[in-house]
């Protein structure tokens, strides 16, 4: 639900939205998923975790044993929300991008790993542990090639089989338990004064020291990457136009409060200003806070043009040393690629309403909408978030359902969060049936636009 | 600590926690940072703004830093409970923070120092800056009557003491006792400059004197003064007092006795548009004792800003209230009792709506049992029970042209002697004073053009039995009322006033030793 994630670990790859027109030919309908698979896999791989657990050191074995037991937890999250997507098709097609690098790099063979796409919108892709290296759709459908993709995979593969994750969880349990920093955590609890100004100096150190590691990390899997991709036929300048990609990160491309006072401007309930009315002071939710621009010794990740201008060389001579030449297009099935980028936006959205994320859900519809203009799942979906939104308003648990206005959201984002916030019921249940009322009856259609119609006209019928 | 709608925290009952840091744990035996850190939280509260939430305050003792001095880390939050600000300061081991308020561009914080016996309010910029500090000194004396201070117009949760006056600067009212004086202090505190002047009466007749902040213009700071010549016995009247923040004087105080009728305010509202003032409250007949006698209704006053009565409306509880609700000449209606106004809100379109709860004496089954058998007078022949909530509509000449009565579990206020003897208008101040009644706030939009008015509630019925909270929201055209019930799989659960239109639910698991809180908008 947090729109922001940042876990230390992983690779992140937060890309602005370049709205590609196209037209939707048929209606989006969900992928059902495979639920015995899922739990089958999750118990699997319970089973790698725990043989896992017992190989771990003897010494600090009760720390090893939470922080990985932490990371198993997380694992099985994944399965348990049903983020992993059991789609055949998909799947097989992600096998085939992984099969070319291992084919290329046959020493990967000796440690196994498998790749599966994550239902989850955040553009991102990570290694989670036991192996299995997880590409969010909300990644997927940004990118422009299977050479980026390959990028992608080959970048998480890297730091799999580079161990950084195992290895930073056995440095940090080995410097909390170390003599060094018993002695320095007993003379600080010794002392009568200014204890905790010793130990925010302590743990300053300690981050500073996590936080360059892992730049380091981001750096080596780079490298590694782009080796790994240089006998595959992907294109390796796929890691720089990925990177730079990256740099787009802060752009917000979508103007959510246009949107908002075209999508809900009715003819019998036009759009109120007021209901996008924001606070932008420090107590409001929109403040912008000096501590969300972090020095460059507490960043996780080098700055995308760094990582652009340390890999540059390297591709270069990649290139020339491709044998064949690369393939800028498709390598494995360009077709299918594009196929899974158009489905991967439904998707998403689809995922967000399944878990509760109704703001997220409803945000990434409007964005859509904007190029699906007559898109009857969008329309539908829009629908059903806002009538979802009135019954969690009704019960008192809207706040489990949408996020919250914050200084940490993304200004269009926070704008939605706003303009939810300030709806009264009888606005959420009118916007709701009078957009959806615009749109009916060419979408009766749709049991999804039908369900959600009525609903909202039943809705209206109460306020 | 993090705070996010859907963050649960652990908490030990004597609120030791952590500011910052990660868990960082070790094995057995063996220390960790979690372990060797400390903080201890010491006050948190609301920080408000025209008279509406706008934030929390937390204030943590984060450090000892030598014998007689103390590093403190102040935590803000916004509306929306995320975390904005941490801003670390030392000071004296001996202190608290009392009340703070917001005025857009500038937050103030009012702390008492123990040690140093003074009242200090700290007046910070966004970034964390300390930008003015103001102190004045209290002696025991002014502190006991300080703790003693209770109000009988804020709401639940609301600041008592410390007030916005827009972006100039801030003002508190605080009790003060000299000698045998109990009268006031006003102080105002720039925001703009380094500037703070007090205010202090100089009037004989305000040797017994009661203050509270009723609302500001852009250039006075309103007050409702109870006076007395006697600190316990002795007439009292009650005045309306403006004191000019520019010039620094008071402007005007006006008592209204010499006119027909003897008004006692319960609400002042700045009428926007023009420099006036809207007064309401009860009126009584010249000549009336308004500790004993029943008001006769209710009136409204338009008055200048140096006190000048321009408009007068009254309503007569015999005449003008009968035609709405079931009420006699003395105010008493039907099974409701006596009517305590809680809050008066005027909307944008210029309708006024008074929010009452009754309250009526009824016999004591117990103690006329108690004071037949035992002879003795400590439980009181009647009791007071706290009845239903009464919203009344006044039209733009301010007579009533509308009420609607909202029924909740009628509860018993008190059970002591004071309900045998009291009059109608001390025992309301009494049950305002100590929170016997069930109101609890309103909420609403800036301008009330939407508003909630907020109360709990017993509901023993076939469906659910326990505590309720409930509102009555109005939507600029009709009001509809809301639910929430108080019993959950949390041990226990309360709501707190929140942000316009929202409260914020508390629930705490006491098994798994956690406190949630999240923000949910009013249905």
């Amino acid at each position: 639900m947090e729109r922001l994630l940042a876990p230390a670990l992983i690779l992140c790859f937060f890309i602005g939205s370049s709205p590609v027109a196209r037209t939707q030919t048929r209606d989006f309908s969900p992928t059902l998923q495979d639920t015995v698979l899922l739990s089958k896999l999750s118990t699997d791989y319970q089973q790698h975790f725990k043989e896992e657990l017992n190989q771990l050191p003897s010494e600090n074995k009760k720390d090893f044993q939470e922080i990985y037991g932490n990371r198993w937890k997380n694992i099985k999250e994944k399965f348990d929300k049903r983020e992993i997507y059991t789609d055949a098709g998909a799947q097989s097609y992600l096998d085939a991008l992984v099969a070319e690098i291992v084919r290329a790099n046959p020493s990967l063979a000796a440690t196994p790993f498998h790749c599966y796409f994550s239902r989850s919108y955040i553009p991102n892709a990570s290694y989670i542990g036991e192996g299995i290296i997880l590409f969010n759709m909300g990644l997927f459908d940004r990118l422009s090639n299977e050479s980026e993709a390959a990028f992608i995979l080959c970048h998480e593969i890297s730091h799999y089989i580079l161990r950084h994750q195992e290895n930073s969880m056995n440095k940090y349990v080995a410097t909390i338990n170390s003599a060094e920093m018993q002695s320095r955590l007993r003379k600080i609890k010794g002392s009568e004064y200014r204890k905790n100004e010793q130990l925010e100096s302590l743990v300053k150190g300690l981050t500073f020291d996590s936080r360059r590691h892992s730049r380091d990390h981001e750096a080596q899997a780079d490298s590694m990457a782009v080796v790994l991709m240089g006998p595959t036929r992907y294109d390796p300048s796929g890691a720089l136009t990925t990177l730079a990609l990256l740099d787009g990160v802060d752009k917000d491309g979508f103007d959510l409060e246009n949107n908002l006072q075209q999508v809900f401007n009715a003819k019998d309930y036009p759009f109120k200003k007021k209901w996008l009315k924001q606070d932008n002071g420090l107590l409001g939710g929109h403040a912008r806070l000096q501590e969300q621009e972090l020095g460059d010794s507490l960043k996780t990740h080098p700055s995308c043009p760094l990582r652009i201008r340390l890999l540059t060389p390297m591709v270069g001579a990649r290139k020339r040393g491709q044998a064949g030449g690369s393939a800028s297009g498709g390598v494995v099935d360009a077709a299918k690629f594009a196929a899974l980028k158009e489905r991967f936006r439904y998707e998403v959205i689809e995922y967000a309403y399944a878990t509760d994320d109704y703001s997220e859900s409803l945000f990434l519809s409007l964005e859509l909408l904007q190029t699906s203009t007559s898109d009857g799942y969008l329309v539908g979906n829009i629908g059903r978030v806002m009538n979802g939104l009135y019954r969690a308003q009704k019960g008192h648990r809207l706040s489990k359902v949408a996020d919250m206005p914050s200084p940490g959201y993304p200004s269009n984002y926070n704008s939605l969060l706003q303009f939810i916030q300030n709806l009264y019921l009888e606005d959420i249940a009118s916007i709701s049936y009078y957009f959806l009322g615009s749109w009916h009856p060419q979408l009766d259609r749709l049991a999804l636009f039908r369900t959600a119609y009525e609903e909202s006209a039943r809705n209206v019928q109460e306020q | 600590m993090c705070y996010s709608k859907k963050t649960s925290f652990p908490v030990l009952l004597a609120a030791v926690v952590s500011l910052s840091f990660q868990a960082v744990r070790a094995g057995d035996g063996k220390l960790s940072i979690e372990k060797v850190y400390s903080a201890y939280l010491r006050n948190s509260g609301a920080i408000t703004a025209k008279n509406q939430i706008k934030g929390y305050f937390f204030l943590y003792q984060s450090d000892k830093i030598d014998r007689h001095t103390n590093q403190y880390t102040l935590q803000i939050l916004d509306e929306n409970l995320n975390k904005v600000k941490d801003i670390k300061f030392e000071d004296s081991k001996k202190l608290s923070l009392l009340e703070s308020s917001y005025n857009g561009n500038t937050i103030s914080f009012l702390f008492k120092n123990e040690d140093n016996k003074t009242l200090d309010m700290k007046i910070y910029d966004f970034n964390g800056q300390l930008k003015y500090s103001y102190s004045r000194e209290f002696d025991k004396k002014t502190d006991e009557l300080m703790k003693e201070y209770e109000t009988r117009h804020t709401d639940e949760g609301m600041n008592k003491n410390v007030f916005d006056l827009g972006d100039r600067g801030y003002v508190s009212v605080l009790p003060m006792r000299d000698g045998r004086q109990r009268t006031y202090e006003v102080d105002y505190y720039s925001s703009v400059n380094k500037s703070q002047w007090t205010y202090v009466p100089s009037d004989d007749a305000e040797k017994y004197a009661f203050a509270e902040y009723m609302g500001c213009t852009d250039s006075l700071i309103v007050l409702q003064v109870e006076k007395r010549n006697h600190a316990m016995s002795g007439k009292s009247s009650s005045h309306i007092v403006g004191i000019n923040f520019i010039t620094k004087k008071k402007q005007f105080d006006v008592d209204y006795v010499n006119e027909d009728q003897i008004l006692v305010p319960c609400s002042v509202v700045p009428l926007e548009g023009t420099n006036n003032l809207m007064i309401i409250g009860s009126y009584f007949d010249k000549g009336d004792n308004i500790d004993k006698d029943f008001s006769k209704g209710m009136a409204v006053y338009e008055i200048t800003t140096s006190g000048k009565i321009l408009t007068k409306a009254y309503n007569s509880w015999a005449g003008d209230f009968a035609k709405y609700l079931p009420a006699n000449r003395k105010g008493k209606i039907d099974d409701i009792g006596y009517l305590y106004i809680h809050k008066v809100i005027r909307t944008p379109d210029h309708k006024l709506f008074l929010v009452g709860e009754g309250y009526k004496r009824t016999a004591n089954a117990l103690g006329i049992a108690t004071t037949v058998l035992l002879r003795s007078n400590a439980v009181g022949v009647t009791k007071i029970m706290i009845t239903d909530m009464v919203i009344m509509q006044f039209d733009e000449k301010y007579k009533i042209s509308y009420a609607q009565i909202y029924d909740k579990n009628d509860n018993s206020a008190t059970w002591s002697n004071i309900s045998d003897y009291n009059s109608q208008h001390l025992l309301a101040t009494y049950l305002k004073m100590t929170g016997a009644f069930d109101y609890e706030f309103t909420t609403g939009d800036d301008d009330n053009s939407n508003f909630s008015v907020c109360y709990s509630d017993w509901v023993r019925s076939s469906d659910y039995k326990g505590q309720t909270f409930n509102s009555i929201h109005y939507n600029g055209k009709k009001f509809t009322t809301d639910k929430i019930e108080l019993k959950s799989k949390a041990s226990t659960m309360r709501v707190f006033p929140a942000k316009s239109g929202s409260v914020m639910i508390l629930e705490y698991f006491k098994k798994d030793k956690r406190l949630d809180f999240r923000l949910e908008k009013l249905g």
